[in-house]
């Protein structure tokens, strides 16, 4: 976040599908260099939110700015200058990834792209690139798509669920190719549902559910804006959190599925006071996990639901 | 330009190495020549209609008329030379005897008299030298009655060219145009569906591509295939079956590009009416049986009963048989040509029309 020029900027940007607020009211700014994260869970409105500002969808109301140009008047200059991951290759499946790319420089005539080579080795398929789209795994077609985007040398790259349904291994592959493009100073802006994801690779986040934007800022000051505590996490069997906010050091406790967190201020305490509790027969502790609050544990907070897939 | 000329080899390339979809391309329609023509170009039914010409009053004349009479595959029709020549070459009959004045009395004074025979040997080869064989041998069977030293008849051969329309020939240019219908049907307006369905056509309109030169290539595709299923199916009726091109192939393949061109844009339209893909095979299909069996692809026009007769004169496919027909092996018009080829055109830019305004992108 080397400078803070607004790249994208979201006013007042409305979306209603019949009755349902698809997008209510949001407002946000994307910076220059920065890779900023739409984190909700699905139906929440980030895609809706993501594909307006790409021009694919006409807002209701607001307005968008990209690049200093307008959505969707300037719809194809824009287009020009941002490249957006395309979640199919069903096109021409049967393609090599050579010639993919080869074939999407065409769409950009009389402008600068980045050679084929060069976009195979910035997703690292380069042992891929004579290989039919049809045939490469999960991973590799994604980041196929990725290099697809980057064809135009583009000022922000849109990335809509980037790993969803790919295996942490695939997953790891992508964020790694993410931070890259990081290092390079693009703009990224991205939607995701796994918290994790926004806390590794996004510099802010915004945390959007039922259409609005109900947080906004780095993950760590997020975390740190609403927890100092710890959160330990066990199974009892039972359903009621209630029971477990009057124990000595516990600020805040809640369930779902079952499972338990309770947020404290004072691990020692708590702990002694639970097993306490377990010993007495009030209770009992499976899976005990104690660690750091997370996005999951600040989104869990705001909305009293976890953020699932 | 460049652009809708890589997404065209792109797509050229997509469809070469679908070797599904290559397949069922070429095999449908080279299947349905082949059963066709095993079935019609046969010589199941040996039956010729022969042009009997007696143009001697003698006694060996008349009996010679009365044997080819009795040979079993003629059905002898008598008349004058002039007439039964202009038959032959109206296709009417398959040959012409021409038994000359004189025979007579030339076969009684011991000289060899002359039997003339009139046929068309490119019509059909086999069909030739099965006629040529019925004549010699009662030539043979005649001559064996006459103790002469030199036998009194002989056979004297001549050859015209004559129209011929057998049933490969009637058959060649329907199942053409019954697979440039299903280029149109099944080859282009389930697959548009599906790009749609798949999102890929909302998903392209992230990148500058204007989506007219994604429609062009697409459309560019379907008219190289259309070409190439006409030049295997011609290509198979010429050699295999003997088939006779009458007109030049350059028209053949101009008829063969606007019927492509109708079909295709009937497909966009069939693409702009059904949400799903689902619905689009049962509109397709619902399209492609009326048109398989009311457009005389596999029998004339003239087997349908009258009531169908407005129906016949809608549809697209009818003129399309009728053009392909009348270039490719010369028929007898249905329609005059302008008719067919208007009413082509005029589908194609209604339906053209009609899917510009309402084919949808997601």
């Amino acid at each position: 976040m080397a400078s803070t020029t607004d790249v994208i900027r979201v006013e007042n940007l409305r979306k209603y599908y019949g009755k349902t607020k698809a997008v209510d009211d949001i407002n946000f700014a994307v910076y220059s260099g920065e890779i900023f994260g739409m984190l909700g869970p699905n139906g929440a409105g980030k895609s809706t939110t993501i594909e307006m500002i790409e021009g694919l969808r006409v807002p209701d109301a607001g307005a968008v700015s990209v690049l200093g140009l307008r959505q969707p008047q300037d719809a194809k200059a824009i287009k020009q200058r941002i490249g957006i991951q395309l979640q199919t290759t069903a096109l021409y499946p049967r393609l090599t990834v050579t010639e993919l790319l080869d074939l999407f420089h065409t769409f950009y005539p009389g402008q600068r792209t980045v050679p084929t080579a060069e976009l195979i080795r910035t997703v690292d398929l380069e042992e891929k690139a004579d290989t039919r789209s049809k045939q490469l795994s999960g991973g590799q077609k994604q980041r196929l798509s990725v290099a697809l985007a980057l064809v135009n040398d583009p000022e922000i790259l849109f990335l809509d669920e980037p790993t969803t349904g790919m295996d942490p291994q695939a997953r790891r592959q992508l964020w790694d190719v993410v931070e890259s493009l990081r290092q390079r100073g693009k703009t990224i802006l991205m939607t995701t549902h796994y918290m994790e994801e926004a806390q590794q690779l996004c510099d802010r986040v915004a945390i959007v559910d039922h259409g609005h934007i109900i947080e906004l800022g780095s993950p760590a000051d997020l975390i740190q804006r609403y927890f100092t505590d710890i959160a330990i996490q066990f199974q009892d069997g039972q359903t009621s959190a209630e029971r477990y906010a009057a124990l000595p050091g516990v600020s805040h406790a809640a369930t779902e599925d079952g499972r338990v967190t309770v947020y404290s201020t004072d691990v020692p305490r708590t702990m002694a006071a639970l097993l306490e509790r377990e010993r007495e027969g009030g209770g009992v502790l499976q899976n005990l996990n104690v660690h750091g609050a997370t996005l999951e544990d600040v989104f869990l907070k705001l909305t009293g639901r976890a953020l699932r897939d | 330009m460049s652009t809708v000329l890589s997404l065209y080899r792109a797509s050229i390339k997509e469809f070469v190495r679908d070797r599904s979809a290559l397949f069922w391309t070429f095999a449908f329609p080279v299947i349905f020549i082949v059963l066709f023509g095993l079935i019609f170009s046969g010589s199941s039914s040996p039956s010729y209609t022969v042009g009997l010409v007696n143009e001697d009053d003698g006694a060996v004349g008349n009996a010679l008329a009365q044997t080819f009479g009795q040979v079993k595959p003629f059905t002898i029709k008598t008349g004058t030379r002039e007439a039964e020549l202009d038959h032959l070459k109206k296709g009417q009959i398959d040959l012409v005897i021409i038994i000359p004045s004189g025979l007579s009395q030339a076969v009684s004074s011991g000289q060899t008299a002359k039997v003339q025979m009139v046929y068309d040997p490119s019509g059909n080869a086999t069909n030739a030298q099965i006629v040529v064989n019925i004549v010699q041998q009662v030539l043979a069977d005649f001559n064996s009655g006459y103790t002469h030293v030199t036998p009194p008849l002989a056979l004297a051969q001549q050859t015209v060219t004559a129209h011929h329309e057998s049933s490969i020939d009637f058959l060649m240019p329907g199942i053409l145009a019954m697979s440039l219908m299903q280029l149109g049907l099944f080859a282009t307006a389930t697959p548009l569906v599906s790009l749609r369905q798949d999102q890929v056509l909302r998903r392209l309109g992230a990148t500058p591509l204007p989506r007219w030169k994604l429609l062009a290539s697409q459309v560019m595709l379907r008219l190289t295939i259309g070409l190439a299923q006409a030049a295997v199916i011609v290509g198979l009726s010429i050699w295999v079956f003997n088939v006779h091109i009458e007109g030049s192939l350059l028209a053949v393949a101009g008829v063969v590009l606007l019927g492509a061109l109708t079909f295709v844009a009937i497909g966009y339209l069939v693409a702009s009416l059904a949400r799903t893909v689902e619905s689009a095979n049962g509109i397709t299909t619902a399209v492609n049986f009326p048109m398989m069996f009311l457009s005389g692809i596999f029998f004339p026009l003239a087997l349908l009963p009258a009531f169908l007769t407005p129906v016949v004169r809608a549809l697209p496919l009818t003129y399309l048989a009728d053009a392909l027909r009348q270039v490719a092996v010369g028929s007898v018009p249905e329609f005059p040509m302008m008719v067919d080829l208007a009413v082509l055109a005029g589908w194609a830019v209604v339906c053209a029309l009609l899917s510009a305004r309402f084919f949808k992108w997601e």
